[in-house]
């Protein structure tokens, strides 16, 4: 059987059925290696081999400060102990204190509504560019690189210019609006209660799409053209072509950018820092810059990283979520 | 199935090593004993990273350094993470020999046992103004003197105060007309930060302290009196919402492009000022409530420590230094080039009239109060309910007395 | 049924003979709505205090001080900055490819808490990482070392970098591979000879991300150098940076300096992710 007719039959099947992946890769999915069993244990040894210096590295790297940060949130940890090496045991007190506090229920609130608004902007039109950067046109590749741009400059430069463009007096957003008679007076994008956290929000947006961008292009980059030729035929075009050959195939990569873009922005910490500091009156505060002031600015380590940790058990849950949809696509 | 127990080694070995190799890393690496032969080198830390602070204060330990005749290793770091390095350097036992803090953490870092008290190397402290002994004053000790300190004052703008017809205020009241005087098209009358960090209880705690305020305890009339100062500066709207966000660059910055007639700041934005020749401008206290209160302003500006080392030659050595840093001619040298101003109290007449624009500063260091002064390492907390206060009240979420009580009870 | 496998015009894609200026225009134009804040960096570079408080939207009177400060004190950082985020590059593919074929294909035990604890380690707050090497890098005499700072930077890239080529690789059919395997090929040849040149477009993405990560960390950078002898560029921008005063014009010319290497590189790697590799490579 030559290869050629066995990826055009993988391919075709694809395309047939509907978005169903069980007639199509039925034959290729990630599948056992032919056992051989005088050779079977060497087999196991060569496939830790490409797995061992990974596992290695991060246990070293973070098997520590994992552990570390954990058993942290359950002590009296203060500046005092950096010196000293004393923590006394306070059991769930640090929990118990970070999750009752009032600003706990804001945080948790801001925190909703910063990763869900980031993410929902950027994998749009993330998605949208990396659909629309497919054509093929001149300076196609230049353009797309460019727009690695906002990645690509330092945070403290970035959440300079940002609060410069939006200065309610002078900056160049309320000039621009300004000039094309929208508004009469500034907008307080970062000094209003209710702007600011969507002011934090579009920002976000803004360094968050080269990200989905590329990933997805590199994505729909993988779907052979082969299928949509084959759709097209078959009078599938346009959106129906998106829904039909494209999101199937892309779904990977989307559940990959989609968790790692919710575990990222969970994270989020420099950008709020440098644009807002939190405010105004903690209307931007979250639980990683809340767990940051904790620590940093009041000193209380336990208390910052029992915060800190109730951010990881929310990201725990979207990462066993990601875990269960590979997994079932990877059984298929 | 056999393949268990061979893919379980690989993990197994994953774990061990994640405990492991701590263990083994934090068993070497110890810090030297007391060595009886000569020091020649000592390391010392700031965060004087940027021109032309990195200078000035490099050459005066360098100068320091010879006289007690070492070489200076010197680091600096960026100023928000110089406490981070610290606790860093605290955790690994590789803190430097002399090193440098902002006043205000200085209570923080002592409380450790961190810090060496500076009566053990018999260095002076007489003639230095009572705030700053304050602030460096641990558990009645010293650990920390500052050689040359800061504050805030209230810049105004000549030529723009002059066409309006305002005299510099020295009330609140006065205030509260200049500024809205002031305000026309794009200017405004004041500018002040009140953003919600450390600097935007900083350039609150003049009108608070002068006005009586106690930083124990902040919902008093006295503290409810100067935010609501402040909150109707805000809604009148001679000073621009955007106080919210600033900091006190910022601030300079909207005095210099004469979008503010008047600004609270201080004296290290002098050069950045006067690269402006157009800009004329002057400097009073930060106008009381009634006339007849005193003005009080709060104590900025670093001290220099020597830390604990376990090495009691070196420690002389950084003593050595840290005096040298704080003595009279160092202090009058390194505040003239830093547009600072000297600590020692008897050399703040001779200052003044050699640094005609630093007077106002001089005459308020007298009277200036240590943020750590009673509170010490409960400082920061206190602090932060103050400026969650500040912006509850400015963006109009509660009023003044219910913003204090909220923030206090916290 | 077999589908003619040379390129055939089709739906959106080019036709060789008519070049789509319209779409140049549109894509010209995203751009310039989504790059604006990169060109109001530059423009503030120009200015000469570095601010854009009072520009005006051109900047007509260009100030280069900032850029004279830039050019005389950063270029070093500049190299260190090239030489790590590239050294980074390579070990985290070096390690995350053969990682990442491991948990795409073969059934191992664990590779679901494998998975699970490259996801945990993202989600890590850097400053607690960097806590813990620096104690860790004192005793091992690592501190201000390149080596050092491509390992820690390294140490962010892996997990990422085995997320992406293996979601990719999930993509893939593995009929390929299969039919290598039975024609008797290693597992390190079918890796090298097929596998990778087929994920072409995974390392490539995650090579920039990677690349990426450590051009723009701060963090280890700050924690895990005591001296100026390794100093990567977005360190030495806070030098600029002061307890009292800032010098913004240097900061944006040393930002507008840093991007112009990175960028081009970015630009160059760019070009080698090419559609329907998984078609092409099996001519």
């Amino acid at each position: 059987m030559s290869l050629t007719t066995d990826v055009s039959q993988a391919a075709a099947g694809t395309a047939a059925g509907k978005g169903s992946r069980k007639h199509g890769r039925g034959s290729g999915s990630a599948m056992q290696v032919p056992r051989r069993r005088p050779r079977h244990r060497r087999e196991r040894i060569f496939q830790w081999l490409f797995l061992v210096p990974a596992v290695v590295y991060m246990a070293l790297f973070f098997g520590y400060p994992v552990a570390k940060n954990v058993v942290m949130s359950f002590q009296d940890y203060t500046t005092a102990t950096f010196f000293t090496g004393e923590a006394p045991w306070v059991g769930l007190a640090n929990y118990v204190t970070v999750l009752s506090s009032s600003l706990f229920s804001t945080s948790l609130l801001n925190t909703a509504l910063f990763t869900v608004g980031s993410i929902l902007g950027q994998f749009v039109i993330g998605l949208a560019l990396a659909v629309f950067f497919r054509r093929k046109f001149p300076l196609n590749g230049i353009l797309r690189s460019l727009l690695l741009l906002p990645w690509l400059l330092p945070l403290i430069v970035s959440s300079a210019v940002w609060r410069w463009i939006l200065d309610k007096d002078s900056g160049a957003l309320n000039r621009f609006l300004g000039d094309l008679g929208i508004i009469d007076t500034g907008i307080p994008w970062l000094t209003s209660t209710s702007l600011a956290l969507i002011a934090v929000v579009g920002v976000n947006i803004w360094i968050g799409i080269p990200f989905n961008l590329t990933i997805l292009y590199g994505g729909l980059q993988e779907i052979p053209d082969e299928l949509y030729e084959a759709g097209s035929l078959d009078g599938a075009t346009g959106w129906r072509a998106f829904w039909h050959i494209t999101w199937p195939m892309l779904r990977p990569v989307v559940s990959v950018v989609l968790v790692l873009g919710v575990v990222y922005t969970l994270k989020v910490l420099d950008i709020i820092l440098g644009l807002t500091n939190g405010g105004p009156a903690n209307s931007t505060q979250t639980i990683a810059t809340q767990s940051y002031a904790l620590s940093f600015h009041e000193f209380k380590f336990g208390e910052g990283a029992a915060l800190g940790n109730v951010l990881v058990i929310i990201s725990l849950v979207f990462a066993v979520l990601y875990l269960r949809a590979s997994r079932r696509a990877v059984d298929e | 199935m056999k393949s268990i127990r061979k893919t379980s080694r690989p993990l197994a070995l994953a774990a061990a090593a994640m405990i492991g190799l701590p263990l083994a890393v934090s068993g070497c690496g110890t810090s030297t004993a007391s060595s009886s032969e000569a020091v020649k080198e000592i390391s010392v830390m700031d965060y004087y990273n940027n021109e032309p602070d990195k200078s000035f204060i490099g050459d005066a330990l360098t100068s320091c350094g010879t006289q007690a005749g070492v070489t200076i290793k010197r680091e600096t770091v960026p100023g928000k993470s110089l406490i981070s390095k610290v606790l860093q350097q605290s955790s690994s036992k590789t803190l430097p020999d002399v090193l440098m803090l902002d006043n205000p953490d200085l209570q923080q870092i002592a409380a450790t046992g961190a810090l060496a008290p500076l009566a053990d190397f018999k260095i002076s402290t007489d003639n230095f103004a009572a705030g700053v002994l304050s602030a460096g004053t641990y558990k009645d000790k010293v650990y920390g003197l500052a050689p040359t300190v800061n504050t805030i004052a209230l810049f105004y703008n000549k030529d723009i105060l002059a066409k309006a017809g305002v005299t510099p205020p020295t009330t609140w009241d006065e205030l509260k007309t200049a500024a809205t005087k002031l305000t026309a098209g794009d200017q405004y009358g004041l500018a002040f930060n009140a953003n919600p960090t450390y600097e935007g209880t900083w350039q609150f705690l003049p009108v608070m302290w002068s006005n009586g305020g106690d930083e124990k305890k902040i919902d008093t009339p006295e503290t409810e009196q100067a935010l609501q100062l402040w909150t109707e500066l805000v809604k009148d709207g001679s000073v621009s919402s955007s106080a919210l966000n600033w900091t006190q660059a910022d601030v300079k910055d909207q005095f210099l492009a004469g979008k503010a007639a008047m600004m609270v700041n201080g004296p290290w934005q002098i050069p950045a000022l006067d690269k402006e020749p157009s800009l004329q401008y002057g400097v009073v206290k930060i106008p009381v409530r009634e006339a007849g209160q005193t003005a009080v302003a709060p104590l900025g500006g670093e001290v220099w420590t020597v830390p604990q080392t376990g090495n009691k030659a070196r420690q002389a050595k950084a003593a050595e230094v840290v005096a040298c840093l704080n003595s009279d001619e160092k202090q009058l040298s390194m505040a003239k080039a830093r547009n600072t101003i000297p600590s020692k109290t008897t050399l703040a007449d001779k200052f003044a009239t050699e640094n005609p624009k630093l007077a106002t500063f001089t005459e308020l260091i007298k009277t200036a109060r240590a943020r750590t002064g009673q509170l010490g390492e409960e400082w920061p907390a206190q602090a932060t309910k103050i400026y969650t206060a500040i912006q509850t009240a400015l963006t109009g979420n509660a009023s003044p007395a219910d913003a204090l009580k909220q923030a206090q009870g916290q | 049924m077999t589908t003619q496998l040379k390129a055939l015009p089709a739906s959106a894609a080019a036709l060789p003979a008519r070049k789509n200026w319209g779409y140049t225009a549109l894509a010209i134009f995203f751009l310039a709505v989504m790059l604006f804040p990169v060109y109001w960096m530059v423009n503030a570079s120009l200015q000469p205090n570095g601010t854009t408080l009072e520009t005006s939207w051109l900047p007509l009177k260009p100030d280069f001080t900032g850029y004279a400060t830039a050019i005389n004190e950063q270029g070093g950082n500049l190299v260190t900055s090239l030489v790590i985020s590239l050294g980074s590059v390579a070990l985290s593919l070096a390690i995350a490819a053969p990682a990442a074929y491991a948990l795409a294909y073969f059934k191992v035990r664990g590779a679901g808490l494998v998975l699970f604890a490259i996801l945990i380690s993202q989600m890590i707050p850097g400053i607690v990482v960097a806590n813990a090497l620096y104690t860790a890098y004192n005793d091992l005499g690592l501190l201000n070392s390149i080596p050092g700072l491509i390992l820690a930077d390294s140490a962010h890239g892996i997990p990422f970098a085995i997320l992406i080529i293996r979601a990719f690789m999930n993509g893939m059919p593995a009929s390929v591979i299969e039919a290598a395997r039975v024609d008797g090929a290693g597992h390190i040849r079918a890796f090298w000879s097929i596998v990778l040149p087929l994920s072409r477009n995974s390392l490539i993405t995650a090579g920039l991300f990677t690349f990426l990560f450590a051009w723009s960390d701060f963090l280890f950078a700050l924690t895990l150098t005591t001296t100026e002898a390794v100093r990567p560029v977005t360190l030495g921008i806070f030098q600029y940076i002061g307890a009292y005063v800032n010098d913004w014009s240097s900061v944006m010319a040393t930002a507008v300096l840093a991007s112009v290497p990175a960028i081009v590189l970015l630009v160059a790697a760019q070009k080698y992710i090419a559609a329907g590799t998984t078609g092409g490579a099996v001519k």
